[in-house]
C-alpha cells in the first residue's frame, strides 16, 4: 500500500491490480489524501468551478427498458410526455434570467421522435437564442438515432452539429463491461464499445464531452476499476473528456430495487477515480446524488467542481433522490471549504465571479421537473414527424 | 487553529486516530422508536425493535408529560423508556411552580428512565440540573447541542467541564438539534465539528451522530472522523424504503461499509444480542 501511495504522489500510472489494491484496501483517509494531492496539483489555484445550466428531459418515452431507471415510461403509457418546443424556450428564458447558458438535453428513446425532430429544435433553439449551447443527447440516444434513421453514428453526429449541437454528455455509461451491462438490462441500447465508440466519433467530430459512471448496481469493483482503465484508454486516445462524474445508482421504484451506495462508497469510488483518471482535468461532485454535504465532502476527495445548478432534474428524482442547490448554496458549499467559486461553461473556460453577486437572483429551494402532474398536453409539432409505434398512431387518430 | 483550518483531512485523521485508540472498530448503534408528547401512545406498532423509546416534544403541563410517560410505559414492554431534553423540563418547572426535583420525581413515578437529552448550550446550571434528575431516579446520559454553533469550541468545553462536574454521561452529540433551512451547516463543518469534538471531549466516551437527523451518509461519513456511536435509527420499518434495506440492515451495511464493526445497545447504554 505504502508503495502504490509513493507511486501516486511521484505521478505515475497505476495498473489495473494497483488500483483495485487501493480501492479494496487504503484506508479512507489515504484515499482522500492522494486525490487531493493530485486535485490540488492540477489545480494549484484554489478555483472549484461550477456551471448554471439546466437538465431538460425532453421526453420518458423509452423502449430501452434499463431495469436500474425509475424514469421512463414504455411507449403508450399515460404518463408518457413528450416537451413541446415552445416549452422548452420557456425553460431556456428560465435558465437565461438565472444567468444560465446552457441546457443539458437528454432523454428517453422515443420511437416516434426521429432525427428530424431533434434537428428542428436544436436549429430552432439556436436560431432563437445564438449563443445558448446544448449539451445534448448521450451516447445511446445517438445510437438510438443512428438504428432509426439507418445512418451511421459519425453521420449523425454531423447532421446534429449541424443543426447546433455544440457537446455530449456521457450519460448512459453506467458500468462499460458487458457484462454488467447485460444484467442491468442496458446492453442492447449501447455495448461497452459502441458507447465509447460514440465519444470517439465525437471527439474525432471536434466535440467535447464528459464521461460518467453509475456504480453500486451488480458490477464487482474490478468491473469498476475496469469502467475507469476504459475511459483513460480513451482519453489517451483523443483527449476530448472534459471532465469525469461518477454517482450512486438510485434504487427507489426502479425495477431492479436493491439498496443504494453508502456515502463512504462514493467518496471512496471518486478518489479513486482522480487517481486512475489521470488524463482528466476535472471531475465534478455529485450532490444531486448524494445531498449537498457529501456533495462538498467531494472537495476533499478529488472533486475540483461542483456541477451543475441544474435548476430542473427529473431522473434521480424518480429514484428517491431530491436534493437541491442553488448557485447560493453552492457557492457557499464551496468558500465554506477554503475556494474561491467561479463559473464555467461546459469547456471548462471561467466565465466569472457568482452571477447573484452582479445582481439579483431568485432563489430556488427546489430543482423543477419537466412538467406540472396531470399536464397530458401533446406539443402541436410532433404530428409533423412521422409516427412509428402503434399507440403514437392511435393517439393522433383519437387526439389523445 | 484547527476548527478554522480548512484542511479536513489533517483534521479527521487526527480524530479518527484518538476514536480507534478508545473503541478500535466498534461501533454502536440504538434503535429509537419516537412518540409526540401530545400524541400518547396507544398501542406499540407491529413489528417493533426498539432499543429505546423515546417522547419528543415540549410539554405543555406536567398532567400532559406525565400522561405521555405513563401511556408509554403501560406495554411493559421492558425497553427502556426516555423523555425530554433537559431544558424543557427546567421550562415546565418555570411555568408551574414545581420544582425539577418533583417532575422528575413525578416522571419516573409514571415510569420514565431517563432523561433523554441535556442539550449542553440551552440548560442554565446543567451540574445541577443533571444532579436534581439523578437525584428522582432518573439516569441523564446523552449530551446534546440545541442551535447551530458558529463558535463551535466554547460548547465542546461546556461539554467536557459538565462530565468533569457530574459525571455519568455515556455520548455526546456535538452535531445541532436545530439547523438553518436557508444555510444548513456544511459537510466540512460537521464533519470538522464532529473530529473537534472527539478530540476537546476526551472525558465522554463516545461522539455521538443522528441517524434520522444527519441521514445516513453524513452519519457514516462522521463514523470515520470520531463519532463512534449512532442515536436514533428507526425502530419500525416505515415501508418507505421499498425494496431497499430495513433499517438494521441498512445500519449495519453502512458502519460495516466504513470498515467498522457494529454492535446494537439500548437507550441505557448495554449491549443487545446481536
Amino acid at each position: 500500500m505504502h508503495q502504490i501511495g509513493a507511486k501516486v504522489q511521484r505521478g505515475e500510472r497505476l495498473d489495473r491490480g494497483e488500483a483495485l489494491e487501493l480501492y479494496l484496501h487504503a484506508p479512507t483517509s489515504l484515499l482522500g489524501r492522494l486525490s487531493d494531492g493530485i486535485r490540488a496539483r492540477k489545480h494549484p489555484d484554489g478555483l472549484v468551478t461550477y456551471i448554471i445550466d439546466r437538465n431538460v428531459n425532453y421526453t420518458n418515452v423509452c423502449v430501452a427498458r434499463c431495469n436500474f431507471c425509475a424514469f421512463y415510461r414504455p411507449v403508450g403509457s399515460s404518463e408518457g410526455y413528450v416537451l413541446g418546443f415552445e416549452e422548452i424556450f420557456r425553460k431556456i428564458d428560465e435558465t437565461i434570467a438565472l444567468g444560465g447558458g446552457q441546457l443539458l438535453v437528454q432523454g428517453g428513446h422515443n420511437p416516434d421522435l426521429p432525427l428530424e425532430w431533434y434537428e428542428d429544435l436544436f436549429k430552432s433553439i439556436k436560431q432563437r437564442y445564438p449563443a445558448f449551447r446544448l449539451h445534448a443527447l448521450s451516447p445511446p440516444e445517438v445510437i438510438h438515432l443512428s438504428r432509426m434513421s439507418r445512418l451511421p453514428v459519425p453521420q449523425v453526429i454531423d447532421r446534429l452539429i449541424a443543426a447546433g449541437l455544440d457537446s455530449i454528455p456521457g450519460g448512459g455509461a453506467e458500468i462499460l463491461v458487458d457484462r454488467v451491462r447485460k444484467l442491468l438490462n442496458c446492453y442492447s441500447k449501447a455495448s461497452a464499445d459502441e458507447w465509447l465508440g460514440v465519444m470517439r466519433a465525437a471527439h474525432h467530430a471536434g466535440l467535447r464531452t464528459t464521461a460518467t459512471m453509475m456504480y453500486g448496481t451488480v458490477e464487482t469493483m474490478e468491473e469498476r476499476v475496469e469502467h475507469l482503465f476504459r475511459l483513460r484508454e480513451l482519453q489517451d486516445e483523443t483527449g476530448g473528456f472534459t471532465a469525469f462524474i461518477t454517482w450512486s445508482y438510485q434504487p427507489e421504484h426502479t425495477e431492479l430495487g436493491g439498496g443504494e451506495a453508502t456515502g463512504i462508497d462514493y467518496l471512496r469510488t471518486l478518489a479513486l477515480a482522480r487517481i486512475v483518471l489521470d488524463n482528466f482535468d476535472n471531475l465534478q461532485a455529485s450532490w444531486v446524488t448524494q445531498g449537498g454535504k457529501v456533495g462538498q465532502l467531494s472537495l476533499a476527495f478529488g472533486a475540483n467542481d461542483m456541477g451543475s445548478v441544474m435548476i430542473e432534474e427529473n431522473v434521480v428524482r424518480a429514484a428517491g433522490a431530491s436534493y437541491c442547490m442553488d448557485e447560493i448554496e453552492i457557492v457557499r458549499n464551496i468558500e465554506n471549504a477554503g475556494f474561491t467559486p467561479k463559473r464555467r461553461n461546459m469547456h471548462y473556460e471561467l466565465l466569472g465571479d457568482p452571477i447573484f453577486r452582479e445582481r439579483d437572483v431568485p432563489r430556488m429551494l427546489t430543482l423543477a421537473v419537466a412538467r406540472a402532474d396531470g399536464d397530458a398536453s401533446r406539443p402541436p409539432e410532433i404530428a409533423r414527424y412521422t409516427a412509428r409505434s402503434a399507440a403514437e398512431k392511435k393517439a393522433r387518430l383519437t387526439g389523445h | 487553529m484547527a476548527a478554522a483550518s480548512p484542511d479536513l483531512l489533517s483534521i479527521a485523521m487526527m480524530a479518527d486516530e484518538i476514536r480507534r485508540r478508545m473503541h478500535g472498530t466498534r461501533t454502536t448503534f440504538v434503535r429509537v422508536f419516537e412518540v409526540h408528547v401530545e400524541t400518547p401512545l396507544v398501542a406499540l406498532p407491529n413489528g417493533l425493535a426498539a432499543g429505546e423509546l423515546r417522547i419528543i416534544g415540549r410539554p405543555a403541563s406536567l398532567d400532559a408529560a406525565v400522561t405521555a410517560v405513563r401511556a408509554a410505559a403501560a406495554p411493559r414492554t421492558g425497553v427502556p423508556l426516555t423523555g425530554f431534553a433537559m431544558n424543557d423540563l427546567e421550562r415546565l418547572a418555570g411555568t408551574t411552580g414545581e420544582t425539577l426535583a418533583g417532575i422528575c420525581a413525578a416522571l419516573r413515578d409514571a415510569g420514565l428512565n431517563g432523561v433523554s437529552e441535556l442539550p449542553v448550550d440551552a440548560v442554565s446550571d446543567a451540574t445541577a440540573a443533571t444532579r436534581t434528575a439523578r437525584g428522582a431516579g432518573l439516569s441523564v446520559m446523552r449530551l446534546t447541542v440545541q442551535a447551530p454553533d458558529d463558535a463551535r469550541i466554547p460548547t465542546l468545553v461546556l461539554a467536557r467541564q459538565l462530565q468533569a462536574a457530574a459525571g455519568g454521561f455515556k455520548a455526546f452529540a456535538p452535531l445541532s438539534r436545530t439547523m438553518s433551512v436557508s444555510a444548513p451547516s456544511t459537510g466540512y463543518d460537521d464533519v470538522k465539528h464532529v473530529a473537534l469534538a472527539r478530540m476537546l471531549v476526551d472525558n465522554v466516551a463516545s461522539i455521538q451522530v443522528d441517524w434520522a437527523l444527519y441521514g445516513p451518509k453524513l452519519a457514516q461519513v462522521a463514523l470515520t472522523v470520531g463519532a463512534d456511536d449512532v442515536d436514533n435509527v428507526a425502530a419500525v420499518d416505515p415501508g418507505t424504503l421499498g425494496t431497499r434495506r430495513s433499517p438494521i440492515e441498512e445500519i449495519r451495511g453502512n458502519i460495516r461499509a466504513a470498515a467498522l464493526d457494529p454492535f446494537e445497545r439500548n437507550g441505557l447504554f448495554e449491549s443487545l444480542p446481536s
